[in-house]
């Protein structure tokens, strides 16, 4: 009793100072640099981080980051509204960006910025530019499935046969962005009768990529929908889990690429600078460290893919252009609910 | 029992609650009511039909659902945490100072962890099986669903009854028990006539809690498979924002609704005061004490060592694997600063939480005051709606306000954004320390000339401190798994725990995620034991 009344006092002054200490530190650094920008960024710090500090060397421009789920950010910047403090917002999910821009609140980049990469890959409106790609594939487990049973198309996984068999992710970002494309591709009439037939299948739910990789690894399903480079992280981490990735055809739905983008918000003060680092992010050393550290397809044309993978130019660039979908991505959500995929 | 001098009397104080009291009481409540206003006002931007909203199947499914699963928690969670509260406090359980200190534990797991760490122990082709699948055992119960998130948030929100019923356990007087025993009463008898009246408020009280984290949890049900209201605010948070805020409007009505009804219901529950002088009695478990420690074991087990256990493999298994990719190695020394940010946001905040609910909570304990009652269930009800909810309020609230704008993003209004969303944990925990204060007591030391504030330090803090440091506690833990709040206000540059678990998890670095976990675990050991056990360890 004695001593905790004595250290209790203690750890709370020791608390107030350390955090008095931390702002200062704060402060004082974000004093050094001539210009500075903030960044919210949807990708995790350590596969953008080191090259923020390349940026930072080559340009002088200092860059504050804040991280985090690239959806709430996105709440974030449209709750800050004008008066919010981040110049660049570093999306994992173009949704995220779309929903922005659709509020005004991206600023139109320099069309030079946005021809670096195809423009299937950049918001036609020029609001945002990507910066690496996600190819959706089924990842399966060798030791459960024979690569020769695997479907052709996406659409025929609503066939009897694969009851049960393909975990979903229905309220994840890159289910949703993949309904979208199929909405813009099909139509709605046919993507909902998908959806139903996934949903009288009973395909299991689990609410993101990573835990369809690890079940599938388990051995607790035999295949699942997910973006290709979650089963090659995993691979890394323990080469002996039995999930593969399969590319559907490239001109199939099913191979929709799912870009992570960038933009510079239009309450920037600094935009010039912002732009400076999406283009830094797009010249060829970043892009090639992309591929190399997460296993993402690089955007910029030239830049070759991770290896081992099929390349790029295959695919049907369909990426999705919200702007076509009059109701967005509302209206994917309403069809995804309406269909019963979510259990 | 008026603010300042000398009462002039019990029976007139009783009746008028302090001026000075009420104001403060009706700033607090004013503050936690924003989040709710700022709700209820992009219901009215966004122009939601909550009239329709509230009446669709869309919505009736998932709300009966959240409900059922919150019924459910709450019934197994009163029923442990008592049961553990009292066989760790109150018997002479073997180990009983371990059992102690890692009781508390697992409220510190975000629940996306220790949901992740048991589908991997307990799922088709998880550790488990992989164990007992040689001794003939090749199928265990299925995870998902309704009973897996029912089992999970069971082992990982216990503690908030724990906490303080333990507390309240450990300030029994002994002599109501003594001589119910020496009039030949059953121990079971004791127990149920005895000791329940007196520490019936702090089982509602956490169970209270329980059921406000489960209606607003969102990790273990989305992992788990089980579709609550929560998960669907989630779900349609970016672009069906018309619907998402319905919800959290609905969401947080219900939770008011349940707030006052349970405040209105523990008005009528009869209030034993007694003030301990000894120890409180020990309880000899006799030929009891072996099926006690199986139980204790076997669900601290599940609970604690179980996850720490999975935690360690992973952690293990990163740290002695060669993996040259970036992002995916461990990175030991890289959680220094992580650990000190928690555990002083932690500290801060549980001693914020307390100052700003204490007022409150003696108030409401000590007299009838509407501004009181209501104040304390805006704070209880807080905790109700989603972290994300509650930290995008104060981003909009904030942000263009003239002084405020000039701490948006920097500790002190984090802790702010800590304190509106977790400051229930508290409330409770300090009405039920209140109300072990014996009025008669501060009435004794005004007559013998005592001032207020020195009757405050000297008669009734010690005395209210059992209860005010278990809800500290249960504030400390929570704020250091905190996820929305930390990674949309934080200071940047500002890891915690919690946000450094989360980005390694979110970048597939699941060693990473492991050890911070752990560290995380440990790091709340040790606080836990310092601030709330060691007072429970004299017994």
């Amino acid at each position: 009793m004695m001593l905790t009344k004595k250290l209790l006092p203690v750890l709370l002054a020791v608390s107030v100072i350390a955090a008095a200490c931390g702002n200062d530190a704060d402060a004082s650094g974000s004093d050094t640099g001539t210009a500075s920008i903030t960044v919210y960024s949807g990708r995790s710090e350590e596969l953008i981080k080191p090259l923020l500090d390349a940026f930072t060397a080559q340009t002088g421009i200092a860059v504050q980051v804040r991280f985090g789920d690239s959806a709430e950010l996105a709440l974030l910047v449209q709750t800050e509204g004008e008066s919010s403090p981040a110049d660049v917002f570093i999306s994992q999910s173009p949704g995220a960006l779309g929903l922005l821009a659709g509020e005004d609140r991206l600023r139109p980049l320099d069309p030079d910025l946005v021809s670096l990469v195809d423009p299937a890959f950049a918001a036609s409106d020029g609001t945002w530019v990507g910066l690496t790609g996600r190819v959706r594939v089924i990842v399966y487990n060798s030791e459960m499935v024979d690569e020769a049973d695997l479907p052709d198309s996406v659409l025929d996984l609503t066939d009897p046969k694969y009851a049960g068999k393909v975990g979903v992710a229905p309220t994840n970002g890159s289910f949703q962005d993949f309904v979208t494309a199929m909405r813009a591709e099909i139509g709605d009439e046919a993507t909902l009768e998908w959806l139903e037939g996934m949903a009288a299948n009973d395909s299991p739910n689990y609410q993101k990529n990573s835990p369809i990789v690890e079940a599938v690894g388990r051995g607790e399903i035999p295949m699942g929908l997910v973006n290709h480079y979650y089963n090659l992280r995993a691979l890394e981490a323990d080469p002996s889990v039995p999930s593969a990735n399969y590319f559907l055809p490239a001109d199939d739905l099913g191979s929709l690429v799912i870009v992570t983008g960038g933009a510079v918000l239009a309450s920037s003060d600094a935009p010039r600078e912002g732009e400076q680092l999406l283009e830094f992010l797009l010249s060829e050393r970043a892009q090639e460290t992309f591929a190399a550290q997460t296993q993402e397809y690089p955007l910029r044309p030239g830049v070759a893919p991770p290896p081992g993978l099929p390349p790029l130019e295959g695919y049907a660039a369909d990426t999705i252009d919200y702007d076509l979908l009059g109701d967005g991505l509302t209206g994917t959500i309403e069809l995804i609910r309406e269909s019963g995929i979510e259990q | 029992m008026n603010a300042g001098g000398p009462s002039p009397g019990a029976a007139a104080s009783r009746h008028r609650p302090p001026t000075g009291l009420v104001i403060v009481a009706l700033v607090v409540g004013v503050v936690f009511l924003g989040p709710f206003a700022y709700v209820a006002w992009r219901n009215i931007d966004l122009g939601t039909d909550v009239g329709s909203l509230i009446w669709s199947r869309s919505t009736w499914e998932p709300l009966s659902r959240s409900l059922r699963l919150a019924v459910t928690v709450s019934a197994s969670t009163a029923l442990v945490g008592t049961g553990l509260a009292w066989l760790t406090i109150r018997t002479d359980l073997p180990g009983r100072r371990i059992w102690r200190v890692l009781s508390p534990l697992p409220l510190v797991f975000p629940s996306f962890v220790g949901a992740t760490a048991l589908i991997a122990a307990l799922a088709p082709g998880g550790l488990i099986e992989e164990i007992v699948a040689p001794i003939g055992i090749d199928s265990l119960p299925d995870m998902r669903g309704f009973r897996g998130a029912w089992f999970v948030l069971t082992l990982f929100t216990f503690p908030y009854v724990y906490l303080p019923v333990a507390a309240r356990m450990g300030s029994l007087s002994p002599s109501l028990e003594e001589s119910a025993r020496l009039l030949g009463r059953s121990p079971w008898t004791v127990f149920r006539t005895v000791v329940m009246p007196q520490i019936s408020g702090s089982i509602w009280a956490g169970t209270l809690l329980v059921f406000l984290y489960t209606i607003s949890d969102f990790g273990a049900v989305t992992l788990l498979g089980y579709d609550t209201l929560t998960e669907q605010i989630y779900a349609d948070k970016l672009f069906d924002q018309p619907r998402a805020m319905g919800l959290a409007l609905i969401l947080g009505g219900v939770a008011l609704l349940v707030v006052v009804a349970e405040r209105a219901a523990d008005r009528r529950r009869q209030r034993i005061e007694v003030v301990r002088i000894r120890d409180p009695l020990t309880v000899p478990l006799g030929r009891w004490k072996w099926p006690a420690l199986v139980f204790v074991g076997g669900f601290l087990g599940n609970a604690l060592i179980g996850p720490v256990a999975v935690l360690g493999f992973w952690a293990w298994r990163g740290l002695t694997a060669d993996v040259d990719s970036v992002g995916l190695g461990t990175d030991f020394g890289g959680l220094l600063w992580p650990t000190i940010n928690s555990a002083q946001a932690g500290l801060l905040t549980a001693a914020v939480a307390i100052a700003v609910v204490l007022p409150v909570a003696w108030l409401t304990a000590r007299y009838r005051s509407r501004v009181g009652g209501a104040a304390n269930s805006m704070v209880v009800a807080g905790f109700a709606l989603p972290g994300v909810v509650t930290a995008l309020s104060l981003v909009f609230w904030a942000i263009d306000a003239p002084v405020l704008q000039r701490w948006y993003q920097t500790l002190p209004l984090l802790i702010l954004a800590y304190v509106l969303h977790l400051g229930a944990q508290a409330t409770r925990a300090a009405q039920v320390a209140v109300a072990a204060v014996p009025e008669r007591l501060g009435d004794a030391a005004a007559t013998l000339g005592a001032r207020r504030v020195r009757r405050l330090f000297s008669v009734e803090l010690p005395l209210m401190a059992p209860g005010l440091f278990a809800g500290a506690g249960l504030v400390m833990l929570s704020t250091m798994k905190e996820l929305p709040a930390t990674l949309l206000l934080a200071p940047i540059g500002f890891d915690t725990l919690a946000t450094e678990i989360w980005g390694a998890d979110d970048r597939g670095a699941l060693a990473q995620s492991a050890l911070a976990s752990l560290v995380l675990v440990a790091l709340s050991a040790v606080l836990t034991w310092l601030l709330v056990i060691r007072r429970l360890d004299h017994y």
